[in-house]
């Protein structure tokens, strides 16, 4: 038997229930997309196949609401397939929201053990791996602070640093070069290229399609929760932004 | 091509009961790190933002003390010998108990953002806030320590045999913290019925009076009665008043009867919280 492929999702499916969601705002509109069945179930998600294999970079495009944060919460394993099945191989770091786990009333150096129990490394990496965390998020004397005296850039900073210590084989990335000032900014971006390059397979969610195109080697677009469109990252995005073009111009 | 091949992270297989309370149990040893830090931080956001800090945690059950004691002393008249030490060795478990509950029904809810970010085992959480609230039981030693100056008559050796009722009642309240924080995720309302719920089992605890003087008033009332011998908590507070206030050996045998009941209901627990578990980054 050959190796697994790092990722494989067959006929995978998230739904909400959304008599249980709390958020009015949401419920419009999500029920303006009438992707509700008959249940009265939201799928975020439906009918997703899909294999990823060893050293590819795939950027996942669409539309605000066409379910590519779900997809990527879904190989997480943060949310569980309703239907059909995922299966991810290796360890996992996902680029979400940055900050996750913060807890206020620790310091940094805590907060760094705290976040590394949070994604299961285990605490003696994770201690020698302290000063050089502190150093890449460039907090200073703030390190023996806690948290809530932190400015958002420093918790941003210091987020970042904690998230992308740990090398792994499955990256996940949402978004997150945006973090801090502009020399972090490039200095952050340095970093998740070279995780990028040391991954088995990454998954990238982005509205930057430039970016997505030059580093990207696979492009999958999603839209009203299904896959519309999967091939090399090149003439995926060339054709979604052609099909963008000509939606703007018939609006207008 | 893979040099080894990788663990399955994630999509592992659903497995029936006994299977997935077993891969829970297994997931919270392995995560006993973040359980332990989980706790650092509880313990220091009770006390943090305020002047005394963690000294409430001593000052908290003193002053519970002093309100009952003068309400209940003075006023209803009904002091037995010794009295503060009488209400103490009831008002120190029972503290526990609804800061155990309460802090757990909210455990989960409070964590939403790190449960739509990370992918961990949910019931780390009602579990730390319920070592959180051993913390504070612990320091609720010290005010017991300052009693027994006042009554130096009634130190016995009994005392030190507290441990074993304090296992015993962590048992029995490990799956109630579990149930009711995966409750709560869904309805809100849980937390407020909870801090309800407890007041009256307090006055219908032997908490502030003797289990005889209850006897006495129920006497009448044979449904009541019943619902006080099947209230695990009134044979704790016996436990605990036998050993501080009385002097005596507690009733090792109803407490192992209350041990054992509990281990169930805590694996049911587990396994209905790993099933609701899959809903909360959905519903918060």
């Amino acid at each position: 038997m050959s190796a697994p492929h790092p990722i494989s999702l067959k006929g995978a499916g998230v739904r909400y229930n959304m008599r249980l969601k709390r958020k009015r705002s949401v419920r419009k509109s999500v029920t303006k997309a009438a992707r509700l069945d008959a249940q009265g179930y939201f799928w975020a998600l439906r009918d997703i196949t899909l294999e990823i294999q060893e050293g590819e970079t795939v950027a996942v495009i669409g539309a605000n609401g066409a379910g590519k944060s779900t997809l990527l919460l879904m190989l997480a394993g943060i949310l569980e397939p309703d239907e059909g099945s995922v299966a991810v191989y290796g360890s996992i770091s996902t680029l979400l929201h940055i900050g996750a786990g913060f807890d206020d009333e620790l310091n940094a150096e805590e907060n760094i053990l705290l976040v590394g129990a949070f994604l299961g490394i285990p605490a003696s990496i994770m201690k020698k791996r302290v000063p050089e965390i502190l150093e890449f998020a460039d907090i200073g004397d703030f390190a023996s602070a806690e948290v809530r005296t932190y400015s958002s850039g420093m918790r941003a900073r210091l987020g970042f640093s904690v998230a992308t210590a740990v090398s792994p084989d499955v990256l996940l990335v949402d978004e997150v070069l945006s973090t801090g000032d502009a020399s972090f900014r490039d200095k952050a971006r340095a970093r998740i290229l070279d995780l990028m390059k040391k991954a088995r397979a990454v998954v990238y969610v982005t509205h930057d399609l430039d970016s997505a195109a030059s580093f990207c080697t696979r492009a999958i677009e999603l839209e009203g929760g299904k896959i519309v469109a999967d091939g090399p990252a090149k003439s995926v995005i060339a054709a979604y932004q052609a099909k963008m073009e000509r939606k703007s111009k018939g609006s207008s | 091509m893979a040099t080894q091949p990788l663990r399955l992270t994630v999509g592992r297989p659903k497995q029936g009961p006994v299977g997935t309370i077993a891969e829970t149990i297994k997931s919270v040893v392995h995560r006993r790190r973040l359980l332990l830090y989980l706790t650092i931080a509880k313990v220091r956001q009770d006390g943090g933002n305020s002047l005394l800090g963690n000294l409430w945690l001593v000052l908290d059950p003193a002053i519970q003390l002093a309100i009952y004691y003068f309400l209940v002393g003075m006023v209803l008249d009904r002091p037995q010998p010794a009295f503060a030490l009488f209400l103490f060795s009831a008002i120190l478990p029972w503290r526990w108990l609804s800061m155990a509950l309460g802090g757990a029904a909210n455990s989960v809810r409070v964590k939403d953002k790190v449960m739509r970010q990370i992918a961990f085992p949910h019931i780390v959480l009602p579990i730390a806030s319920l070592s959180a609230s051993s913390v504070s039981f612990l320091f609720g030693l010290l005010p017991l320590c300052c009693l027994y100056l006042i009554y130096p008559e009634r130190l016995t050796p009994w005392v030190f045999s507290f441990p074993l009722i304090g296992v015993v009642q962590l048992l029995w309240m490990l799956p109630l913290a579990i149930l009711f924080s995966a409750l709560s995720v869904f309805f809100r309302d849980v937390s407020n019925i909870l801090t309800h719920a407890l007041r009256v089992t307090f006055y219908l605890s032997p908490a502030l009076f003797s289990y005889d003087r209850i006897l006495e008033i129920l006497e009448e009332r044979p449904p009541a009665r019943l619902l006080l011998d099947l209230n695990p908590m009134a044979w704790i507070l016996t436990a605990y008043r036998d050993i501080f206030y009385e002097g005596r050996s507690a009733d090792w045998g109803a407490l192992l009867g209350v041990a054992l009941a509990s281990i169930p209901f805590t694996l049911v627990s587990i396994y209905l919280f790993r099933r609701m578990a899959p809903s909360f980054p959905k519903v918060l």
